[in-house]
């Protein structure tokens, strides 16, 4: 990888992401860089680990057809991944601009996608706008490093209820809406009994999570 | 003569008064401090009833302590919730009977809130991201529309019960935050413990457990802390850069009782270098409850022309910082 010619494009909270070709073809390097506030045992382990869950992650969601930028490298001691570059713009860079058609028809899509990677038995782990990526052939998931394979309620309830504290936190205004949008196309894929149990276990995680100071 | 505003806080273990002026000069902060006694939590109940014997004499000297006239104070502030039922009630007794006897208009606080604001005059930071760390909280906040949002939180324990009830475990009396601190510095020696990030959030509870089950095998009590400020600081911080990347915000500031903890402030400040934003950690005398918190958002909010009746001074003890419409920010930016 040395030697090749990459320009960084985005810092993101993880890792440096540059553009760069691979076997000729434009390119993705996302590395993992040293995070120096953690201890290095720590965050060597973090960064292996979770370079490798992307890598493997990212395959697998191609698989049971969610759309995933193609996986060319990975270097899992390096903690650097090379993908598929897929021009586009990020979802939480698109979301205040749209109809409100618009903002129901994508957030149906991210319904679809989670409710695919769910009902496959796929926790993304880390469903935020910036994570989603709208190209000219439809919306796109990347940053697989938090995915695990769970069938459990919880994890999948987990995996909404950081959509929902995305969108309330980050995207008020349409909120409510983008929410019942990702529920109904949700439900469609996984059956309402399902999204049902989901929904009770979301609402169980947010009064766990609730002031809690008498202890 | 300057306005000025009293503002009583009193959601836990501190019962504490302080008068503020407008333009946000403290000019008096006394507290009286409930200690639960060793190996054993906060007793809501025995808290209150020493709230409750103190209110008089802590009313008294900020008033006193601030030496203005009484006739400046413009209305009675206090901490309104999120906290425990029994000591909220005693802070908003405390508002109702001094709003009634200075005849003043009654100001509700969120006390989220006030750790949030005291914390920007303070730090002197405008539109920072906020990390509150507390025994009540574990968040990562931002203002945006009109109100304080939330990013990130724990799903589980907060910072502070993670540190009180392993703290109590080892047998110390709550608060164990510097008690902790201060052994995790005598060690170098990091045992593993469960690294939970999940999305912009984390979960404590697998490291209380662990940790705990490292004192019970006899590992020396240095090393666990050690490893667990480590853990539990650095998935706080990484759910803080997540939302630093997503904001986009040029400050960070770390608010709360845990802010007073300076490994943590450390690892905020190397990563916030990442990112090319300033880091700033409130005081230490002013980073866990007070009264000038109440005082100062009191203010801000009075400002706004939002103040409340005598009887409607009740108490709530679940109130999420996110549901406070911050007018006073809205009026800022216009
Ligand atoms: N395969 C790709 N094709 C095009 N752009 C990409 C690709 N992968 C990542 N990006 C861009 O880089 C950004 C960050 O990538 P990623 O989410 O994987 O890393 P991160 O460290 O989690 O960053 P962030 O904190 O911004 O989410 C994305 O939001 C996107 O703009
Ligand atoms: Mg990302």
């Amino acid at each position: 990888m040395e030697g090749c010619q990459t320009k960084l494009i985005h810092r993101g909270a993880e890792a440096d992401l540059l553009l760069g070709r691979w076997c000729g073809l434009e390119s993705i390097y996302k590395s993992r860089k040293p995070l120096t506030y953690r201890l290095k045992v720590l965050d060597d382990a973090v960064r292996t680990r979770r370079t490798a869950h992307e890598a493997l992650m990212l395959r697998e969601a191609k698989r049971v057809g969610v759309r995933t930028p193609y996986l060319y490298h990975v270097d899992t001691k390096g903690a650097v991944i090379i993908m598929e570059y897929l021009k586009g713009a990020r979802l939480k860079d698109r979301a205040s601009g749209m109809s409100r058609a618009g903002v129901s028809a994508v957030f149906g899509e991210v319904g679809t996608m989670v409710g695919t990677l769910h009902s496959s038995g796929i926790m993304h782990g880390d469903v935020t706008t910036s994570n989603l990526l709208e190209t000219s052939s439809g919306l796109a998931m990347i940053d697989f490093g938090l995915s695990t394979h769970t069938q459990r309620i919880e994890d999948h309830a987990v995996d909404l209820r950081l959509i929902k504290e995305t969108l309330t936190g980050a995207h008020p205004m349409i909120a409510d809406l983008a929410l019942d949008s990702i529920f109904a196309a949700y439900r469609k894929v996984v059956g309402g009994a399902r999204l049902k149990q989901v929904k009770r276990q979301l609402s169980e995680i947010e009064r766990r999570g609730r002031y809690a100071r008498a202890d | 003569m300057v306005d000025s505003l009293i503002g009583i806080e009193s959601t836990a273990h501190t019962f504490s008064a302080s008068v503020v002026t407008s333009s946000g000069r403290i000019l008096s902060d006394v507290r009286d401090v409930y200690r639960a006694p060793a190996g054993g939590g906060i007793h809501p109940i025995e808290a209150s009833s020493q709230h409750m014997a103190n209110a008089p004499g802590v009313l008294r000297e900020a008033l006193l302590e601030a030496g203005i006239p009484i006739k400046s104070i413009r209305a009675v502030s206090y901490s309104m919730g999120p906290g425990l039922g029994p000591c909220l009630r005693v802070g908003a007794v405390a508002a109702r009977s001094l709003a009634a006897t200075l005849v003043k208009r009654i100001v509700p606080v969120n006390h989220a809130i006030g750790h949030i604001e005291l914390g920007c005059l303070l730090t002197r930071t405008k539109d920072p991201l906020v990390l509150l760390v507390s025994g009540g909280h574990s968040m990562v906040v931002a203002f945006s529309g009109n109100r304080w949002r939330i990013l990130g939180e724990s799903l589980d324990l907060t910072l502070g019960q993670l540190i009180d009830q392993f703290g109590r475990h080892a047998g110390l009396a709550s608060p164990c935050g510097t008690k902790v601190e201060e052994a995790a510095s005598k060690s170098a020696k990091y045992i593993e413990l469960p690294y939970t990030v999940k999305g912009n959030d984390v979960s404590y509870s697998g490291i209380l457990t662990a940790a705990k089950n490292l004192l019970d095998r006899g590992v020396a009590f240095e090393d666990v802390c050690f490893s667990l400020q480590e853990t539990a600081f650095a998935m706080i911080v990484e759910v803080t850069e997540r939302a630093l990347a997503f904001t986009e915000k040029k400050e960070v500031m770390v608010v709360g009782g845990v802010a007073a903890n300076l490994r943590l402030s450390e690892m905020l400040k190397t990563m916030v270098r990442r990112h090319s934003a300033s880091f700033r950690a409130v005081p230490p005398r002013y980073s866990g409850d007070c009264g000038a918190q109440i005082a100062w958002a009191g203010w801000l909010e009075y400002n706004t022309g939002n103040s409340i009746a005598i009887v409607d001074a009740t108490t709530r003890q679940s109130w999420r910082l996110d549901s406070v419409d911050a007018k006073w920010r809205d009026a800022r930016r216009s």
